[in-house]
């Protein structure tokens, strides 16, 4: 996963001064992965794919989780959907089920295809994007995640069968086949060695498995050799053994030939020439490079040449004032080189066609990209909720719990005050048991512990009058009540 | 579709199957996606299959996995047809899991082995179905087009 910033870098155009960006670009654009020659192609050739390709017939590198797999298609899942009752299937399996039973395969739950429906999570959306898939497409040994495979296919795959080139034909061919535009692949030919009729399709089978007369056998070796494509000549002056050959440093002054065979013997005990020839292949090489840097060179100055007379004119034609003409000038020096890096990083575009293929396959890697990181914080950000809410619920339980010690230390205090209250008041009673009037003595003592009831719940508001006397009982009592409302509306 | 769906479901389950099987089941022949046959035994010492094989024959629809495969118990000299009440002696089999209605299209043919395996494991009566000897000398019908009633889906 690139930084933060990449995007920044990505979606800024190749109008940049930093040298470090044609480095860049052409990084990324190989980062796509594909063959440099699907890049080049030529636009007759990429003819779209007319067959959709088959997700089920799609290898995976590694084996698929179960929990990915399709109960139906025994597949990874393909655009899968979830039904009520939580199941998950390919949308075209559990389609193809429903018109048998409109119930769920799995549980027998009933289903309506039209509104039960469920997407499926984005996890495991993304899982599947993931799998590293390989192209179903017979003799393509291309890997990459699965959710790329598709364009591969489509556009790039040459052996996604695509329309016969010939008008009119409407059998498929593979894309490679599709060299010659206008001739029908399926038309039969004659085998140029044997004369058999075959289809242009079957010719390169026919030749390395049946044809008989495509082979020859060789004057020098007597090996059974291919003649198709000259490759007895390329055999001959490549591999036979024992045809005649030149020592590889000829070029050098080597002046030993011989048969084939004993010639490589004679390279490998080494010859003299070696040292001598390598050191001429290194110069080669090395002329090729300062050719084309002398060509870059070149090309651009003559791109910052036509910058500059063309802002010249600009400027001396429409701005009269010369500090801002300056300005200007200045400004516009540092860009030529920049603006025309997607011509120096390397590869010389051979038409603006090509060109903007490229920029298109870059582009797309960079949307991919985007894409991937968007998920991801998505991800990180419903993570980062969920533990957020979890905070905030745990903080709540133990406000909870320290609410409820409190309420407890709460009602201990005030039962405590109340017993304390109690003692005094049997106290003061039998005070005024001794001293006062009997009569006077009982009407006390039945409104001391009514209200003394009260204020031994409440505050110490009643306190004060607890020690007087009789009658005044009452009044304390529902004094005593009203402070206790008071105290539970502070708590 | 480049490959027919029931081919390609096939294809999956035969590379599951030859990598592994429960114990019991053999893959005797998958040579196409039409037609497999399968050896299955009784695991525990149920005195009414102790020591003996059954051939099971499957067939398959271009819709299979959504319609239910034909499976039948073939008779061989060394493969009997199993005694059972839910089993014809011409080797049919009256299964609501094989039934249109029972299948599933989750079903597979180690599932369905594993589900006849089972249901003679459980069996203790030594019988075939009521009007077995007519129902074999009259039927001249493909298994899958006989409506079965199946009056007793718990063995
Ligand atoms: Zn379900
Ligand atoms: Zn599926
Ligand atoms: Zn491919
Ligand atoms: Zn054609
Ligand atoms: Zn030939
Ligand atoms: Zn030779
Ligand atoms: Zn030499």
């Amino acid at each position: 996963m690139p930084p933060p910033n990449t995007p920044v870098d990505g979606t800024t155009t190749p109008r940049s001064t930093q040298p470090s960006q044609p480095a860049q670009s052409s990084q990324s654009s190989q980062s796509a992965s594909r063959p440099a020659s699907s890049i080049i192609m030529d636009a007759s050739q990429v003819k779209t794919a007319v067959v959709k390709m088959d997700y089920q017939a799609i290898d995976y590198v590694n084996p698929v989780d179960e929990t990915l797999i399709c109960p139906i298609c025994r597949t990874a899942f393909h655009s899968p959907i979830t039904t009520p009752c939580g199941h998950t299937f390919c949308a075209k399996c559990i389609n193809r089920a429903l018109e048998r039973q409109r119930v769920c395969p799995i549980d027998r739950q009933p289903v309506d295809k039209t509104r039960d429906y469920r997407p499926i999570p984005l996890i495991i959306k993304e899982q599947l994007d993931r799998l590293e898939a390989r192209c179903p497409n017979q003799g393509c040994d291309y890997v990459c995640a699965r959710e790329n495979l598709e364009a591969h296919y489509e556009r790039h795959c040459e052996f996604t069968p695509v329309r016969c080139p010939k008008p009119g034909c409407d059998k498929l061919v593979a894309r490679h086949l599709c060299s010659i535009e206008g001739q029908c692949m399926h038309e039969t030919t004659n085998c140029d060695f044997c004369l058999k009729p075959v289809t242009f399709v079957d010719l390169d089978a026919h030749w390395e498995q049946e044809c008989e007369a495509a082979f020859a056998t060789c004057p020098d070796c007597g090996a059974s050799v291919s003649v198709v494509n000259n490759s007895m000549l390329k055999h001959i002056q490549q591999d036979c053994p024992e045809a005649t050959a030149k020592c590889t440093w000829e070029g050098a002054g080597c002046r030993v030939t011989d048969k084939r065979r004993l010639v490589r013997e004679h390279e490998r005990n080494g010859c003299m020439y070696e040292t001598v020839g390598r050191l001429l292949e290194q110069q080669a090489e090395d002329r090729k490079i300062i050719q084309d840097l002398t060509r870059r060179l070149a090309s651009l100055e003559a791109v910052r040449d036509t910058r500059r007379r063309g802002r010249r004119r600009d400027s001396a034609a429409t701005i009269n004032d010369r500090s801002a003409a300056a300005v200007a000038a200045d400004g516009t020096l540092a860009n030529p080189a920049a603006s025309s890096a997607p011509l120096a990083d390397g590869t010389t575009w051979e038409s603006p066609h090509n060109y903007m293929l490229a920029q298109f396959e870059r582009l797309e890697s960079q949307m991919e990209e985007l894409r991937e990181m968007v998920c991801e914080m998505d991800m990180r950000q419903s993570a980062s909720f969920l533990h957020h809410s979890q905070q905030v619920a745990d903080r709540f339980l133990e406000l909870g719990d320290k609410v409820g010690v409190l309420s407890m230390h709460t009602k201990w205090l005030l039962n405590m005050q109340y017993m304390q209250r109690n003692a005094q008041l049997r106290a003061a009673n039998a005070a005024s048991l001794t001293a006062g009037a009997a009569g006077a003595g009982n009407v006390g003592l039945s409104g001391s512990s009514d209200g003394g009831h009260h204020g031994g719940e409440s505050s110490s508001g009643a306190g004060s009058s607890s020690s007087e006397s009789g009658p005044r009982y009452q009044l304390g009592g529902r004094r005593g009540s009203e402070g206790r409302i008071e105290t539970l509306t502070r708590l | 579709m480049s490959a027919p769906f029931a081919a390609k479901r096939l294809g999956k389950e035969l590379q599951k199957i030859s990598n592994s099987l429960p114990p019991g089941i053999e893959l005797v022949s998958a040579d196409n996606f039409e037609e497999w046959l399968v050896d299955i035994r009784v695991l525990d010492d149920n005195p009414l299959y102790r020591n003996e094989i059954y051939r099971l024959r499957f067939r398959f629809s271009s819709t299979y996995p959504i319609e239910p495969p034909e499976v039948v118990f073939v008779k061989l000299p060394d493969r009997p047809i199993p005694i059972h009440p839910h089993i014809y002696s011409n080797g049919i089999i009256c299964l609501d899991l094989l039934g249109h209605q029972g299948w599933s299209p989750v079903q597979n043919v180690e599932s369905v082995c594993m589900s006849l395996q089972s249901m003679l494991t459980g069996n203790t009566k030594n019988e075939r179905p009521p009007g077995d000897e007519e129902f074999v000398r009259g039927n001249r019908l493909r298994p899958r087009d006989i409506e079965f009633y199946y009056h007793d889906n718990d063995v």
